[in-house]
């Protein structure tokens, strides 16, 4: 054998070989990676003073009029458009936007708006405006949700689910152009949430000379895809599921010092989102889950800000459809389930439990509502009563993405799920991709859905009417699909009065009529999170509506430490 | 030659005609409109109805509408997107480079490194050093991909911070697509900051690179380490040892090349794993490339982007297995015989 | 007590004997046999051995760190999820659901898979080449897209990915058998059934079929390995398992939500298919070396 021995040590001279050249591919492979992403560490240079937010889905569209979804106003109404009048995020009162004061006549029934000069509208690639913004440009804006025969009504599904769920359109008996700069709109009656409504994310104002253009080019739909506005940022461009961006206007009418570039950063997954925050590669994100806040706060290099929301997250039982139509079922299932444990193991304890439509942050709130509470022996007995089919299936609709009212409901369905079990109901829960998921709600394909509403502004008609009254419901706000004449009476008598006192005892009605009828189950007014890098400065929570960046900054202090170092 | 590469091309020829002819009965398997499910477009009125269905040949027969299909596919007018309204041609063309520039990446990395080791592995059989790599190769394909993934971020990105979680490259970097591919885009764009924005492509591509590779690296240097030990008991190599060549001659005059073509046609096998594996990869790293934008139109229930978007990946597949085994044919003629494409 | 021989005798082991003794020669193999051993335990008595309902859920008890962590409690071996569900029991049920899904899989596929083979082998010319080249192209095709064409067509859920698992299995089923059939017809104690007369099916039962049994369970292996990592994988993408039920990749998927408060919800099930994974490929490579080495000898 000797012949093999010889063979052997010059084999393993060469695999000794192909060892070091394997071995060295390694090392050389390791160090060029090593080398290169060493010193381009996750948070690098922020190029141009940009900004990124990591948003939790797709925008439907770039308009806010056609859409009630927080994504599409948190994608577009304070970044890309100005209103007429704004909220003031702090306290709620209404402030001057693009109309620089506004007069009433003593009987309430006309409004006439002094529109402010030189605001330019975006000049992009795509759109680039011969004139500054005036009073056509309101009239396009409102005319086009108010008359069913203007051109563009009917463009991108021709719903305009806000201002068609308070029945704006039709309280509004004329819209008048007085000069260039001052229009006049005449209401049949009074309304004390109309400024309020003019001040929503939803009242955005377009642009009529691009309108006009896109009709000219025939392509009218651009105008909800390609938004052209007078806000703080112009668009750029989208891609589903990856990233919306924007670029600075920089003629914007008021100060604009906010950064160049707005990236969003679609991610849906919060866990992703919370990654994302802790390697910095997004600055500020929406939705921190209840159970990250705690990361939040113990990371030094994050920020957390905290505010009760004027919101509500509840249980809307589909009212048409057997056997919920009858309200002693909706009510054993609101007995069946223990509010409680939702509150501690969904929101975590960071939530006020939710008797009625409006959190205790508004005048409105009755604090003595009535409730159901947990009793699973008299809802079975309420149950065995009516005889309730034994082998019926409620289908719990879960919203698939997070939001304040509910950071988690796939969990609080799972949670309710077994309550119901408990006292004999089987249920499924579903859960599709949130546009597909909203559609099939608007056409009343659930039995019962996990959603929520966040105040657009603070009055309570915000709450009451949408969520509830018959007009509504054909506009996929009322969840519920319930109509009750009694109710909408008393929703629309609270708006015809404008002392609070007297409003409050009719909303307080209200209440008991929903009490009664149950057809939502109210779960939990949630705290408002916003979670940052700590290099960022001037973010805020705007409790009315959408998301705003107007004095978000990068402090420099940390990129000087770093070029130290 | 010629003979084998019409065979090759038949063969191709055959399957693409039978995926194709699945892709286009699809839409009416799906749930829902029909008229939606084929051209992404939801008639607003029975004008707008009547005119899709027309242009859709829906009321000639179905060879007709097959035709058309067909033509279409060919010309690129492959519908548009239900969810985003845009041409569903125009989305694959921007996710797939993206897909390749990743399979590509795993692939370099797994044959550069896998094939050496398996060859070490398979020439060292039965001891110390083949048990760790037969180990490590076992335990590495024994990973699910997305568990891999996730480890790897929570250690490099989260716990070190050294690397970023998503995406190709950072969304400041405004970098202009061209050819979709990132690092040849970034070559092609006029930004000025060029080298920044390459070390950002890299240091996005590390991580989902990695996850792919090591799995695929695993399966190599199995098949390479077998095939090596079978090659290396042959009678040929124990008659090049008699006649007294050096083992180094007969490593590599012998042993490798023997080795390797019959580990090309199992390669061949292993794409359709490589595929899934890349798809759910870049799922987890949120890489804009075909899989996550497939993943996402199931979600979204996009039909018309579905359809295509099977058909595109699975001709993706079958076009990288046919090339290998053509590849394997022309190595080794002596092959003919073997089961596969046979017509 | 050994009685008296008269002859010199050579002990031969059987055939499935002969395999043991080679298999059981290598430690890694037997380790892995007893982990998979273990998983087959709690596929068939999972739920027996469970101390908690996976589904009993309690709020006053959620997110309790597993029995090894400062806090932890004995109670709960692996802490429970946000739910305040145990989770050593859901890893139970999730592993039964996993794994017996698995191994019903590919039952099904091989039965399939090997009954086509067969009939592809047995068969020659136009037929069987176009069951051949059928079969190559839906192998082409990766697990995944089928699952979603069949979610896209009927919906998401676990029988529909199984479905899905089980028609991407089928096909390699089909090629091995068919390659060895092929093979097998061309070796001379074939040919000399057949110049005796036998017909096909008779060639086929007593010539073939002996011999295709190992090549089957050696391929079974390696499928189970497949459809455990695929079952996981659909699941993890919200393709599998829905939301009532519990499956391993679902769990690890459902638990990401909470990853940064408990790190061990996601760790567990992706380290419990890791372990299912690797002892099914560890007992099966341990086989095929084992196969390899008996025919050497």
């Amino acid at each position: 054998m000797p012949a093999n021995t010889e063979m052997q040590r010059l084999t393993q001279a060469k695999l000794g070989f192909y060892y070091q050249s394997a071995f060295v591919l390694f090392v050389v492979f390791t160090v060029m990676v090593f080398t290169i992403t060493g010193c381009a560490p996750a948070s690098i240079d922020k190029l141009n003073n940009a900004f990124s937010y990591c948003s939790e889905s797709n925008p439907a569209s770039f308009n806010p009029q056609l859409d009630t979804s927080s994504t599409t106003a948190d994608a577009s109404a304070h970044l890309i458009y100005d209103r007429l009048l704004e909220f003031n995020p702090d306290d709620g009162r209404i402030v001057p936007g693009l109309a620089s004061s506004w007069k009433i006549s003593s009987d309430g029934l006309v409004y006439t708006f002094q529109l402010r000069r030189g605001v330019s509208f975006h000049s992009t690639d795509y759109f680039t405006p011969s004139r500054n913004f005036n009073a056509d440009d309101v009239i396009f804006s409102i005319e086009r949700w108010r008359d069913p025969q203007h051109p563009f009504h009917d463009i991108n599904g021709g719903t305009y689910p806000y201002f068609e769920s308070i029945g704006l359109g039709d309280r509004i008996e004329h819209i008048k152009r007085i000069n260039g700069y001052r229009i006049e709109i005449a209401l049949f009656e009074p309304n004390s949430a109309f400024l309020a409504n003019l001040a929503t994310d939803f009242a955005v104002v377009l642009s009529a000379e691009y309108a006009d253009q896109l009709r000219e080019e025939s392509s009218p739909s651009q105008l909800d895809r390609k938004p052209i506005g007078t806000g703080p940022y112009k668009f750029v461009s989208f891609r589903q599921n990856q990233y919306i961006r924007y670029k600075i206007h920089n003629d914007y009418f008021l100060p604009n010092e906010g950064p160049d570039q707005i990236i969003y950063d679609i991610t849906q997954r919060s866990s992703a989102r919370m990654a994302k925050l802790i390697t910095g590669e997004c600055d500020a994100v929406a939705f921190p889950s209840q159970s990250d806040l705690s990361v939040v706060e113990e990371r030094s290099e994050l920020a957390l800000l905290e505010k009760p929301g004027l919101n509500v997250g509840f249980l809307a039982f589909n009212t048409q459809k057997p056997p919920l139509d009858n309200p002693l079922v909706r009510q054993a299932i609101g007995l069946a389930i223990d509010k409680t444990s939702i509150l501690d193991a969904v929101y975590l304890g960071q939530a006020i439990r939710a008797k009625s439509l409006v959190p205790s942050t508004s005048w409105a709130y009755e604090s003595h509502a009535k409730e159901l509470g947990y009793n699973p022996v008299r809802a079975r007995e309420i149950l065995d009563e009516i005889g309730f089919p034994s082998d019926f299936e409620l289908d719990i609709w879960a919203i698939p993405v997070r939001r304040a009212y509910n950071p988690d409901a796939q969990k609080m369905a799972q949670l309710i799920q077994r309550y119901l079990r408990e006292v004999g109901i089987r249920s499924n829960i579903i859960s599709q991709d949130w546009n597909l998921f909203r559609q099939n709600l608007s056409l009343g394909a659930h039995d019962a859905v996990l959603i929520g509403w966040n105040a657009d502004n603070g009055d309570p008609d915000n709450f009451y009417r949408p969520l509830l009254t018959c007009d509504a419901i054909p506009f996929g706000t009322n969840r519920a699909m319930w109509c009750n004449k009694e109710y909408d009476k008393l929703i629309e008598l609270a708006l015809l009065s404008s002392d609070l006192d007297e409003r409050r005892a009719i909303y307080h009605q209200a209440n008991q009529i929903i009490f009664n009828e149950y057809p939502i189950m109210p779960i939990a007014h949630a705290f408002q999170y916003q979670a940052f890098r700590h290099d960022i400065v001037g973010m805020k929570i705007n409790p009315f509506g959408s998301i705003r960046f107007d004095d978000v900054r990068r402090i420099v202090a940390k990129d000087i430490e770093r070029v130290e170092n | 030659m010629l003979k084998t590469s019409f065979r090759y091309l038949n063969l191709l020829f055959f399957t693409l005609l039978i995926l194709l002819t699945f892709s286009f009965f699809l839409p009416y398997l799906f749930p829902g409109d029909l008229v939606t499910n084929m051209s992404g477009i939801t008639p607003a009125s029975e004008q707008q109805r009547d005119a899709l269905e027309r242009a859709l040949k829906l009321d000639q027969s179905i060879a007709q509408q097959f035709k058309l299909y067909v033509e279409n596919i060919y010309l690129g007018d492959w519908g548009v997107s239900t969810t985003t309204n845009t041409s569903i041609f125009s989305e694959v063309t921007e996710v797939l480079p993206a897909t390749l520039e990743l399979v590509f990446y795993a692939l370099i990395i797994a044959i550069f490194i896998g094939i050496p080791i398996g060859i070490i592995a398979g020439l060292k059989h039965h001891n110390i050093l083949d048990f760790t790599t037969v180990s490590f190769s076992i335990a590495a394909y024994s990973f699910p991909v997305f568990w891999l993934a996730m480890i790897f971020i929570t250690v490099f990105c989260l716990q070190l911070g050294w690397l970023p979680t998503s995406g190709r490259i950072d969304l400041l970097y405004d970098i202009p697509t061209v050819s979709g591919f990132i690092m040849i885009d970034i070559a092609l764009s006029d930004v000025d900051y060029k080298s920044q924005a390459y070390q950002n492509a890299i240091s996005h591509m590390v991580l989902p690179t990695l996850s792919v590779a090591i799995i695929t690296m695993a399966l190599f240097i199995r098949f390479v380490r077998r095939s090596m030990m079978d090659v290396m008991s042959k009678e040929y190599i124990v008659a090049a040892k008699s006649r007294g060549f050096s083992s180094a001659q007969i490593v590599f005059k012998h042993g490798i090349k023997n080795a390797l073509i019959p580990i090309l046609p199992i390669l061949a096998l292993q794409v359709s794993t490589l595929i899934t594996n890349v798809m759910i990869v870049e799922t987890v790293f949120a890489w804009p490339g075909i899989g996550k934008w497939l993943i996402e139109s199931i979600y979204q229930r996009d039909y018309p982007a579905i359809r295509i978007g099977m058909l595109i990946v699975s001709v993706l597949v079958l076009v990288m297995t046919i090339s290998t085994e053509f590849l394997t044919r022309l190595l080794d003629p002596a092959r003919e015989n073997v089961e596969h494409a046979t017509v | 007590m050994q009685r008296f021989n008269h002859y010199q005798e050579e002990y031969y082991p059987s055939p499935l004997m002969h395999v043991w003794i080679e298999f059981r020669r290598s430690h890694i193999a037997l380790v892995g046999f007893v982990v998979l051993s273990v998983f087959i335990f709690i596929a068939l008595f999972g739920d027996l051995i469970a101390p908690f309902d996976p589904n009993l859920q309690n709020t006053n008890a959620i997110l309790l760190p597993p029995s090894w962590e400062a806090n932890g409690t004995i109670v709960h071996v692996f802490g429970t999820d946000s739910l305040g569900r145990d989770v050593f029991s859901r890893i139970l049920h999730a592993c039964q659901v996993t794994f017996g899904v698995s191994i019903l899989i590919v039952i099904i596929a091989a039965g399939i898979g090997v009954g086509l083979g067969v009939l592809a082998g047995l068969l020659s010319g136009l037929r069987s080449s176009v069951i051949n080249h059928l079969f190559d192209s839906i192998m082409s095709v990766p697990t995944l897209l089928i699952a979603i064409i069949i979610v896209a067509i009927l919906g998401t859920g676990l029988f529909n990915a199984m479905l899905a698992i089980t028609l991407a299995l089928i096909p390699q089923f089909v090629h091995q058998t068919r390659t060895f059939v092929k093979t097998e017809l061309q070796k001379d104690y074939v040919i000399l059934d057949k110049l005796d007369g036998a017909s096909p099916m008779r060639i086929f039962f007593n010539s073939i079929l002996p011999g295709m049994a190992e090549l089957i369970v050696v391929q079974a292996t390696l499928a189970i390995s497949i459809a455990i990592i695929d079952i996981s994988a659909l699941g993890f993408l919200n393709l599998g398992a829905t939301t009532g039920m519990t499956e391993l990749g679902q769990m690890l998927s459902q638990s990401l939500d909470v990853a940064y408060v408990s790190p061990w919800l996601v760790a567990l099930p992706g380290l419990f298919i890791f372990l299912m994974v690797f002892s099914v490929n560890v007992v099966g490579e341990g086989l095929r070396s084992a196969l390899r080495n008996r025919l050497k000898l």
